[in-house]
């Protein structure tokens, strides 16, 4: 198989929101860009969201239309479903391998019209964006907006009946495909790679992932969703609606005991959007935040907590030491009351569901794959965090999005336009091969 | 100014006066947001059966890939020429829709949005039957609307590739890095007489614990090796005129009255007789009317407090010959410039009197004056001293001017508490807590907080930190303001400080101390002149307002104008460095093309019907935007009015006095609006649901 070649100024790598703002924002400034995303579909773990605070847009209505610019962008050559392999730094540039996974779908013909998967006879019950709560078949489109939204074979699971090959009206299944090598030219790259949300059963304490009626943040994220499982919000036991829901907050973050002692930023204000969203879904439900500190720090953010408190949602401070659950598996919560001067007082409390407001790690593994230093947190590190934190210590690779840290949508995509400003001035300069190194004039301070 | 465009409609791709209006009509249940409340595939059944709608569709989310497919397809197969939407507001997606129109062949003027979301669903949530209703009524309308509209062309206009970055403090020196490295000219006024804004006066910044003048003079020292940066301080604007791609800048610059260096420049100013409160340390120490504003401060040398100075003349008589001069004048000059980027940064809240206790003792501080006091730098060299004693006992009150609860608090002169959450003093309060340990091991620190906030990358690391080192927190409720208060006489600390603390089942504690730290919250700057110069507007929380968090996050809702740093609310150092190199890529994305594109919604003059008589000249309240030319043809001379659409902002005064009918806005005309206006008023076309 003949090695396409493609040769951009910036490879992004990560298709979150990160990545595509990074990527619209170049290609905004006439930089040639390839974005590269190892999922069937950019979006990231935005597209997962229910609706986004602080504004309560509902997320579709935000990222969507980012998916579609990004994919019709004149500069911006998209690679969905597709691996980097390697990276060398060739003169002032990098030379970058890339395997684009076969679909088993010709993307090129594939009109995303779901043909295929009306006639695929077999189920497989784990759709990486229900969250192992509903089943997709085994030729799929992604998701109602994937972009691009082109059908994927889980060849892994396929008996190769040919149904949906009799139904393509355009012929576009392909059983043959090879994964198919790219090598990217580049001037640059940004990463975006991302985050990663803590595993269920990171915490024996709470139950390990065993009780059924804990779930994560992340599922009640689908279960809020339009595009949700259920088009509503039942708990996993019996499908029971919930009358009381109960969240513990830095479940997986600021714990010594899991090696995770940053905050991450984020859960105190989903929790509190999840909080608001289910007051309006089941509006008997009580519903009880159990925190340590109340985090609303961003613009507009404060206001919402303080409205959350309004609608009647509890909060309760304190740290939740253990979540166990009762014979009718309702879990049961238990809460030590922090207390500075030694005294701990102890509570028991009985709730249908219980939301684990699970925190971010890092993801994507940058320091394997592109060099760049990792902090003891595991996300990248970089020389001049407060002034430059867009730059790494690689000349030429730039960081963006949660793959610095924990932040949220909207630190999210200004980190973006920095990532997008920084990658700009470096392929302006005599390093990224611009322009000749300048000599530097007098200065003018002007003093009047 | 160049007229482009405008009276050229007619060759722009198709010209549809011998084309049938062939409408798509597209109602979006945005996830529900709609689809909830209204019926939307009722609405699009019964607008289907509308004349000239040629295929009418209800889809979850039009915005998305598929949705906007859906539209395309239907325009290059279908046939359809115009397009109305109903969806979210026309804020979010216009621009996204356009560009679908684009793609498909289709002029991206042919298409009306109807704001379903935030017109209907949204206020008329318990009645879906006359939220639907009121839906198809709407697009009716828009449909009306569609049948009459022609396609339009942008106004283009060049553009200067040149940037004014008002503030210069961390975002606005920034930005001026980000663009001049973009390669675009850039002019940095800065209104004090140093760079650096409010980081200059820290002693250190977390989260990396670096000194803060250090770090910031490597960025002023880079900004300094742009050529293409030219900085002025002691400047404001005063004025500007244009918009986005061509503005004209006034600027008024404050002269310093001293010219460059000269050794013996401390004699100078100890010679001066004016003892005035230095801003600088926050009033911590005195300055003279001849300064310096601080050691290291760039542009280096002294500068005259004009406010103050007397003229005596003292300074005059020592220093070389020449090098100051008392009459020396303030100055005004114009840049022209292609965009604007705001960052004027913040002050600390300045609390009232009397607000724990602050003014009222001497003993009460605010954390920017802790920032000085621990300074080497500073009034006291870094000594953690207060009145001549160590410090032994302190206590630092969290949300001072923040998270302010109405009722309970006292309101700023706008009536509005601060019920924002100030982001930053949480953890610069502790990383001052581990400070105070280094210099005084012994010392009794009490943090007394609502919530800690140490929300980013190694910021738990300070509370952590201030946890191990012993330092006591108490957990107040804002209901219930700590109060301090004076210790009796013979007491060894001055002052108490009563708080009820939630951490210990909401105990009443008084803890006797040497100093109160008021962990003061940000306000914006003022810039009230700058927000009427360039039309911007502030939100609620008086800070400058972006368009939309996510999808226009440093925009303001004026083209050309953008965002940098705190003056847009809150920030650390790092994340106003991102917002400061987010507006870079911007205005580099606005004017790097040296041309620019503006709404084609501008007022057009039919010279067939136009008579000259001059009654819109007079009204029009826009500068150079509409004037009356004479023209002459075949040996006879008339008046004719003329537009300058650039100028033109479209709000059609002129449309309403012209007493020949000879004005409309294009894309707004009145035939277009008659329409409208019967559509809305017309039966609707029964719907199911509707009995
Ligand atoms: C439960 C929950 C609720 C939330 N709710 C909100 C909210 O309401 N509002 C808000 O502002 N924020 C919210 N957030 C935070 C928000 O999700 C993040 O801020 C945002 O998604 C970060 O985007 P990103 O692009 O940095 O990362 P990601 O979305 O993780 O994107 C990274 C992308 O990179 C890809 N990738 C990784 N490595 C590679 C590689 N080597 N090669 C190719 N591709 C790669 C990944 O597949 C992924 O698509 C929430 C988070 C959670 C967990
Ligand atoms: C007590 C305290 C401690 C802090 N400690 C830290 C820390 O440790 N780490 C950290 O990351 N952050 C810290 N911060 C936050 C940090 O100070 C800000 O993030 C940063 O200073 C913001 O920079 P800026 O450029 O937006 O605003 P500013 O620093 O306020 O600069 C704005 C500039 O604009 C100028 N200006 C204003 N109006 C005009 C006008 N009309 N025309 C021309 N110029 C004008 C001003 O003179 C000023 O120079 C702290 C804040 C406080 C209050
Ligand atoms: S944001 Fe809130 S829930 Fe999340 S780790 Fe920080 S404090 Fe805990
Ligand atoms: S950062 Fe901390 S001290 Fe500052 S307003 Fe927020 S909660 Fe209060």
């Amino acid at each position: 198989m003949p090695t396409e070649h493609i040769k951009v100024d910036a490879l992004v790598v990560g298709g979150g929101i990160a990545g595509m703002q990074t990527a619209l924002d170049l290609g905004d400034q006439g930089y040639q860009v390839a974005l590269v995303e190892r999922q069937s579909s950019i979006g990231g773990k935005m597209i997962d969201l229910s609706k986004v605070f602080p504004t309560l847009d509902c997320c579709s209505c935000i990222t969507t239309p980012k998916m579609s610019a990004t994919a019709h962008h004149d500069n911006i050559n998209l690679l969905t479903y597709s691996e980097i392999e390697s990276i060398n730094r060739n003169g002032n540039g990098f030379t970058v391998q890339v395997t684009k996974k076969p679909r088993y779908v010709r993307e090129d013909d594939c009109t995303g019209c779901r043909s295929c998967e009306l006639v695929c006879p077999l189920e497989v019950s784990e759709d990486e964006h229900e969250f192992g709560r509903t089943s997709h078949r085994i030729v799929y489109v992604p998701f109602s907006t994937a972009v691009p939204q082109k059908a994927v074979v889980d060849i892994d699971n396929c008996i190769f009946c040919g149904k949906c090959i009799q139904a393509c009206p355009s012929d576009a299944i392909d059983f043959t495909q090879q994964p198919e090598p790219v090598e990217i030219e580049t001037r640059s790259i940004v990463l975006a790679t991302g985050f990663e949300t803590t595993p269920i059963d990171a915490k024996k304490e709470y139950g390990a992932g065993k009780l059924r009626n804990v779930i994560s943040g992340m599922m009640m994220e689908r279960l809020l969703a339009p595009t949700g499982p259920y088009g509503r919000v039942l708990r996993p036991s019996d499908g029971k609606m919930p009358a009381s829901i109960a969240y513990v907050q830095c479940a997986g973050s600021r714990d010594q005991t899991l090696g995770v002692t940053y905050c991450s930023r984020v859960c105190c204000m989903y929790a509190i959007k999840q909080a608001m969203l289910l007051s309006g879904a089941l509006p008997l439900a009580e519903i009880t935040i159990y925190y340590m500190d109340i985090r609303t720090f961003g613009k507009g953010y404060e206001q919402f907590y303080q409205n959350a408190k309004a609608m009647g949602v509890e909060f309760l401070k304190g740290k939740v030491a253990r979540i166990t659950e009762d014979a009718d598996q309702n879990p049961i919560v238990r809460v030590e009351l922090i207390d500075e001067f030694g005294k701990t007082r102890v509570t028991e409390r009985q709730h249908d569901l219980v939301v684990l407001s699970v925190g971010l790690l890092p993801g994507g593994n940058p320091q394997a794959k592109f060099g760049v230093p990792v902090g003891e947190d595991g996300f990248i590190q970089v020389p001049d965090y407060n002034v430059f934190p867009a730059v790494t210590s690689q000349p030429g690779i730039f960081v963006t999005g949660t793959a610095l840290g924990p932040m949220d949508i909207v630190d999210s995509i200004m980190m973006a336009g920095a990532a997008a400003s920084a990658t700009a001035s470096y392929l302006e300069s005599s390093n990224g091969s611009g322009k000749e190194a300048q000599s530097q004039p007098e200065r003018s301070v002007e003093y009047a | 100014m160049p007229e482009e465009n405008v009276n050229k409609q007619a060759q722009a791709g198709q010209n549809p006066k011998d084309e049938e209006p062939r409408i798509g009509v597209y109602v979006c249940n945005c996830g529900g947001n709609i689809g909830d409340v209204v019926k939307c595939d009722m609405v699009a059944q019964t607008l289907g059966k509308l004349p000239n709608v040629t295929v009418a569709h209800s889809n979850m989310f039009m915005c998305s890939d598929p949705g906007q497919k859906m539209i395309a397809d239907d325009i290059k197969e279908k046939g359809i020429n115009r397009v109305v939407i109903g969806a979210c507001s026309i804020f979010l997606h216009e621009q996204t829709f356009r560009r679908t129109l684009e793609r498909a062949g289709l002029n991206p003027y042919l298409y009306y949005h109807v704001g379903l979301r935030e017109q209907v669903s949204w206020v008329h949530h318990g009645t879906p039957k006359e939220a639907t209703e009121k839906s198809i009524r709407m697009m009716a309308a828009g449909i009306a609307k569609a049948r009459n509209m022609k396609p339009l062309e942008p106004v283009r206009l060049p553009a200067h590739r040149h940037a004014l970055v008002i503030g210069g403090g961390v975002a606005g020196l920034r930005s001026a890095l980000d663009l001049a490295r973009r390669g675009l000219q850039v002019t940095l006024v800065e209104k004090s007489h140093y760079l650096g804004g409010r980081m200059a006066q820290w002693e250190r910044v977390f989260p990396t614990n670096e000194e803060a003048r250090p770090l910031l003079k490597r960025l002023i020292d880079q900004v300094l090796a742009e050529p293409n940066i030219t900085i002025h301080t002691g400047a404001q604007v005063a004025g500007a005129k244009g918009y986005v791609g061509n503005y004209t800048v006034t600027i008024r610059q404050q002269p310093r009255g001293v010219r460059g260096t000269f050794p013996n420049e401390q004699g100078v100013m100890d010679v001066c007789p004016i003892k005035q409160r230095c801003e600088f340390n926050y009033g911590l120490s005195t300055r003279k009317a001849i300064y310096r504003p601080y050691k290291e401060c760039v542009p280096e040398g002294l500068v005259i407090d004009w406010e103050h100075c007397t003229k005596c003349g003292e300074c005059v008589q020592v220093a070389p010959e020449g090098m100051i001069n008392l009459e020396e004048e303030a100055h005004e000059f114009t840049v022209e410039v292609g965009a604007v980027v705001l960052a004027t940064g913040f002050q600390p809240y300045e609390p009232f009197y009397g607000e724990m206790g602050w003014k009222e003792y001497p003993e009460v501080i605010t954390l920017p004056q802790l920032h000085r006091l621990l300074d080497d730098e500073g009034p006291s060299d870094g000594k953690f001293y207060w009145n001549g004693h160590p410090v032994r006992n302190v206590a630092l009150i969290h949300c001072v001017g923040s998270r302010q609860v109405e009722g309970v608090h006292r309101a700023q002169m706008d009536g509005e508490v601060n019920n924002y959450c100030s982001r930053v003093c949480c953890t610069a309060s502790l990383s001052m807590a581990s400070l105070i340990r280094q210099k005084a091991p012994d010392a009794k620190i009490y943090e007394i907080y609502e919530d800690i906030r140490a929300y980013g990358r190694w910021h738990e690391d300070y509370y952590t930190r201030a946890s191990k080192n012993n330092v006591t927190f108490l957990r107040y409720y804002a209901e219930e303001i700590p109060e301090v208060r004076r210790a009796d006489e013979k007491a060894e600390n001055p002052l108490l400080v009563k708080v009820r603390d939630h951490l210990t089942w909401g105990e009443e504690i008084e803890i006797p101390v040497d100093l109160v730290v008021l962990s003061v919250g940000m306000m914006p700057n003022p810039v009230q002149d700058l927000m009427e110069i360039f039309k911007v507007t502030p939100g609620s929380d008086r800070f400058l307002l972006e368009v939309h968090p996510k999808l226009r996050p440093v925009e303001t809702a004026v083209n050309g104008v953008v965002l940098a740093g705190t003056a847009q609310g809150p920030m650390n150092i790092q994340e106003s460095c991102a917002a400061a190199s987010a507006a870079a890529a911007k205005v580099s994305a606005l004017i790097e093309q040296a041309k620019v594109e503006l709404e084609p919604y501008v007022a057009h003059v039919d010279p067939d019907q136009c008579q000259g008589s001059g009654e819109c000249v007079k009204v029009c309240p826009q500068e150079e935007a509409i004037e009356l030319k004479t023209f002459s043809e075949n040996g006879r001379t008339f008046q004719r009015a003329v537009v300058t659409p650039a100028n033109c902002n479209g709000c059609g005064v002129c449309v309403s006095v012209c007493p020949n009918r000879a004005l409309d806005v294009q894309g707004w005309r009145l035939d277009e609006y008659e329409a409208m206006v019967e559509a809305i008023a017309a039966d609707i076309p029964a719907w199911e649901g509707a009995a």
